[in-house]
């Protein structure tokens, strides 16, 4: 308390050092008035009374100034002086001024930058009001979270208390028709209330009416401050209009208010309709149902509610809901995958070792200033300078270089942001964040700050205060400077260079990684490949028939294009992107467990074209042919997982195997998967080569299996063109052939497999980029910390070294001897960076791919480029030192 | 014809801040003149020593001050006692008791 109370008195002086003259004063007056009165009382005249008043006190301003002093305005004073005193020195040698500001700058800059990352992500709050009310209701069935079904989310609405708001959503990809050409766009399906749990209004028009969600008065639409000022030129006459979602008329109501919602994966909002179709059935789980807690109500409190409802549901439907738990869980960040979440802490941690490296060298900067000032120093501690001032100079030295460094960096950190962000995969922050120099971010960075001033003047102020000055003056003109001061700056050197290897290394296994993803056999040729989806909607086709009818035809056009080799359809997509639809099934032939126990594997369906375009390679038996049409045998294609794991030691060849039919309409595909049709056998025909899953590189992956398109269409499908060459080229011939056969598809996702596998690779790209940028800044700077202590050691030890060579050492064995020093220093930091590295190792572990957290050759390489580097910084001054004229290096003594 | 008032000897003036203090808050004057009317004018206080002796106590934390109205309205500096300089203040007069004891036990000695 009084330790908080004196400080806000100094903080106060520090401002307001006049008032505090002021108010002595002031007080001081009013005394010297109560004096006089009284004197007045006691018959003297006015005048003599005042001056009789004043007299007794004694000398004003002597008092005033130890009023001053006692009051904390003389340490103000003091301060400033020094810092004034400082600022000036450092405006006298430019050089080290500037050195020494871009090197805490080219810390602090990357660390205000990840941090506006960390901050936006991680802590600030999310960016709707009272963010801690909100929740996501999970249903999760063995540990994995599912969606929900109309009936479940039915049952919770009227049965729930501890919600104010409890809302489905159902986020799909609709065609937004307009005159010019079809577009894809992103609509959140929700009831009603949907999006007022955001709490963000209707900016003009009007919000959805309560019964909006009844089938038949469903087609209204809000649409997003986004979408309608860059789609609709932000024209209020949209109000009313329709526009055609996949073809059907939704009238717009409404224009939402800016803000987060634009930042959101939901171009525009729409009603969920209530079929009754749908709440019938049980083990449709296509919704995500997120709420908001009544206020006072904990998450805790939620759940026990929920667990009790799902409870009740598992006994009255065992069928769907036997096994099923549901998870209330806050809602900021719920798709944030955790070891995100610690790679961004991880980040956090590197950048701050290029801080603190960066420190180092600024400390050791100013320790071989202090020691050139050394004489000067002196003589103020001589003339009475007391120790604690010395230091006190030091630190304000270090301060106001931090303090430029700072501002630098902050300034800096904008344009690193930006660098950052423009790399960053998409989604790979959640859409609420929203990474800037905010205030709490300059709050940071102003404590990073700081404290690297103080880290910086904390080897300089110690030393301030410790020599003996005495001695220093005694000895001043000759360079002395005890070993103390040597060994303090080589103990820098070797923390700088232990905290470079652990950046080093941590850097080393990113690449290490990313190439061995890279490696990764994919199973599939992936040069010239062109692949894009249609959006087609569900109403389109009424028959299988024509699901294949449609693809045939487009198909044909495709090959028609000029430049076209292949062309494949395959849902649900291409390779890499998919590992097919997860469906259980039996082998004919094999003892059947129960149902829920069968295996899974991934199913595709495939036009036979689709092997030939991806140069799969067969190993056994056929590919699909054109003949394994609708009314021929079933077959099927499977790879060489399947085989080693359901058939081996068998032929694979005219095995059946038995799963449930891909029926479209019926077999919906929501987040909760597919409901199976009635069991049907398909004979496997053939072995292929594994297709790489891309997507989990610790996963060796589903088996998977390949049916005939034609046997088993499916509406939404991918289309694959394998080209001459340039694949990109062919993409409006494409277009064109699409809408020569449906005007109103646009091609979706268009990509060619190379980038395909760019952005799978992506992640790694990322980390490759930060840890090593990281490193290397962490390596210039080491480099620059080793060659400064060298110079100096070198221009330290003139005169020894004068005098070795004047006892004949040849200047060969002076430079081996430079060398040697530094290049121990650097060992030294070296071995104890391994243990660094280490921990780094094992806390990226997650992200790491093919390697452990010690790797050999990593270590290796990191050892040669660290000495290498430490080499070539020692050089320079190994060679000065050799060029050393023994006889005026004697003479300077 | 005035009495010589002898000097205080270092130190007790703060203990008799403290002492004018504790019975209730008053500006730097009116401490002057409590510790006078206590010691039935056989003290008084300089201002040129009252003063600084303020501004030090009120740095320990024993006293704190804050701008108020004096009696006939005046803008003056108030000063109150701290729960610190409550406890100083027994320690304070214990001390003295303990030495005044002390000491005439010195001078009474024959």
């Amino acid at each position: 308390m009084t330790v908080i109370r004196y400080l806000i008195r100094r903080l106060r002086a520090l401002w307001r050092s006049d008032d505090i003259h002021d108010e002595i004063a002031e007080e001081m007056r009013f005394h010297i008035e109560l004096r006089a009165e009284e004197n007045v009382r006691r018959g003297m005249t006015a005048e003599e009374a005042r001056r009789e008043a004043e007299r007794k006190f004694g000398r004003f301003s002597r008092i005033k100034e130890q009023g001053y002093e006692v009051r904390g305005g003389r340490w103000l004073e003091a301060t400033w002086q020094d810092l004034r005193y400082s600022v000036r020195l450092l405006m006298k040698t430019p050089g080290f001024t500037l050195i020494a500001t871009l090197t805490l700058a080219l810390g602090i800059g990357p660390n205000t930058a990840i941090f506006s990352i960390v901050y936006a992500t991680l802590l600030a709050p999310a960016p709707y009001p009272n963010p801690d009310q909100l929740v996501i209701v999970w249903s999760q069935a063995r540990g994995n979270r599912e969606g929900t079904s109309f009936a479940d989310y039915l049952e919770w609405k009227e049965q729930a208390t501890s919600f104010q708001y409890l809302e489905p959503f159902w986020p799909r990809g609709f065609n937004l028709a307009t005159q010019e050409a079809p577009e894809r766009v992103r609509a959140r399906q929700t009831s009603t209330n949907g999006h007022r749990m955001y709490g963000e209004g209707v900016l003009i028009g009007r919000d959805f009416a309560p019964d909006e969600d009844q089938q038949g008065k469903n087609h209204v639409a809000l649409l997003r401050h986004r979408l309608w000022s860059e789609r609709f030129g932000s024209d209020p006459g949209v109000i009313g209009r329709d526009i055609r979602l996949d073809g059907t008329p939704y009238k717009v109501i409404g224009v939402l208010r800016p803000g987060v919602n634009d930042r959101l994966p939901a171009d525009l909002w729409i009603p969920l309709p209530m079929k009754p179709d749908e709440i019938a059935n049980r083990q449709f789980r296509p919704l995500l149902v997120s709420g908001r807690l009544k206020p006072g109500v904990t998450i805790e409190q939620a759940q026990q509610e929920m667990n009790a409802i799902a409870r009740r549901q598992a006994e009255r439907f065992p069928d769907s809901n036997a096994g099923r738990s549901l998870s209330v869980e806050a809602y900021q960040n719920n798709f944030l995958p955790s070891d995100r979440v610690r790679n961004l802490w991880l980040l956090l941690a590197a950048v701050s070792f290029v801080v603190l490296i960066a420190c180092v060298n600024v400390a050791n900067l100013l320790l071989s200033r202090g020691a050139a000032r050394e004489r000067e120093t002196a003589i103020r501690a001589a003339l009475g300078a007391p120790r604690w001032r010395l230091a006190r100079l030091a630190l304000i030295e270090s301060l106001a270089l931090a303090a430029a460094g700072g501002a630098l960096g902050a300034l800096s950190s904008v344009w690193i942001l930006q660098g950052i962000l423009a790399i960053l995969p998409r989604f790979t922050l959640p859409a609420e964040a929203d990474p800037r120099l905010n205030l709490p971010v300059l709050l940071f960075t102003l404590a990073a700050t700081a404290l690297s001033g103080v880290l910086c003047g904390t080897a300089q102020a110690w030393r301030a205060s410790r020599t003996d000055w005495n001695d220093a003056l005694k000895k001043a003109g000759r360079s002395s400077s005890g070993s103390g001061r040597r060994s303090l700056r080589h103990a820098l050197v070797v923390v700088e260079f232990a905290m470079a290897v652990t950046l080093l290394a941590g850097a080393g296994l990113t690449i290490l990684s990313f190439w061995n993803r890279t490696q990764i056999e994919l199973g599939v040729r992936t040069d010239n490949i062109l692949t894009f989806g249609l959006p087609v909607n569900e109403g389109r086709f009424s028959s299988t028939a024509q699901i294949d009818g449609f693809y045939r035809t487009l198909l044909e056009r495709f090959q028609e294009v000029p430049g076209v080799v292949h062309a494949s359809v395959s849902a649900p997509a291409v390779p890499l992107l998919s590992t097919g639809f997860s469906r259980q099934f039996s082998v004919v032939g094999q003892t059947d467990v129960a149902p829920s126990l069968r295996p899974r594997a991934g199913v595709h369906m495939v036009t036979p074209e689709y092997f030939e375009t991806f140069g799969m390679r067969l190993v056994r038996g056929r590919a699909l042919t054109a003949d394994d049409g609708p009314s021929a045998q079933r077959v099927a294609v499977v790879d060489e997982r399947f085989v080693n794991r359901f058939l081996e030691g068998k032929d694979p060849l005219g095995q059946g195997v038995v799963m449930g039919q891909f029926v479209p309409g019926a077999t919906r595909l929501g987040p909760g998967g597919a409901v199976p049709g009635s069991p049907a056998e398909w004979r496997i025909v053939g072995v292929f080569r594994d297709v790489s899953n891309m997507e989990r590189f610790d996963d060796p992956g589903q088996p998977q299996i390949y049916l005939p398109f034609a046997q088993s269409p499916w509406p939404q499908a991918m289309v694959a063109v394998r080209a001459a060459n340039s694949p990109e080229a062919l993409r409006p011939s494409l277009a064109a052939a699409v809408q020569s056969v449906a005007p109103d598809l646009p091609l979706m996702d268009v990509r060619t497999m190379d980038q395909i596998v760019g952005e799978r690779l992506a992640p790694d790209r990322l980390n490759v980029a930060l840890y090593g940028g990281l490193a290397a800044l962490a390596l210039a700077l080491a480099a620059m910390g080793i060659y400064g202590v060298m110079a100096y050691t070198v221009a330290q030890r003139t005169p020894e070294i004068g005098l070795r060579m004047a006892l004949g050492a040849r200047p060969a064995q002076v430079r081996l001897h430079i060398l040697r020093e530094g290049l121990t220093l650097a060992a030294v930091g070296l071995a104890l960076g391994l243990a660094g590295a280490y921990a780094l190792g094992r806390a990226m572990q997650s992200m790491l791919y093919g390697t452990d957290a010690l790797s050999l050759p990593v270590l290796f390489a990191v050892g040669l480029v660290l000495l290498g580097v430490a080499l070539g910084a020692c050089y320079a001054p190994a060679r000065r030192a050799s060029a050393v004229d023994s006889m005026i290096a004697i003479r300077s003594e | 014809m005035t009495k010589r008032k002898p000097d205080l000897p270092q130190g007790t003036l703060d203990m008799l801040v403290l002492k004018a203090l504790s019975l209730g808050s008053m500006h730097g004057y009116g401490i002057g003149q409590r510790i006078q009317q206590l010691a039935e004018n056989m003290l008084t206080v300089e201002e040129g020593t009252l003063y600084p002796a303020l501004y030090r106590i009120e740095e320990r934390g024993w006293i704190e001050s804050e701008w108020g109205a004096s009696e006939n309205n005046r803008r003056a500096r108030f000063y109150k006692l701290t729960r610190a300089g409550r406890k100083q203040l027994q320690v304070e007069e214990s001390n003295w008791e303990h030495l005044s004891v002390a000491v005439r036990k010195i001078l009474e000695a024959s």
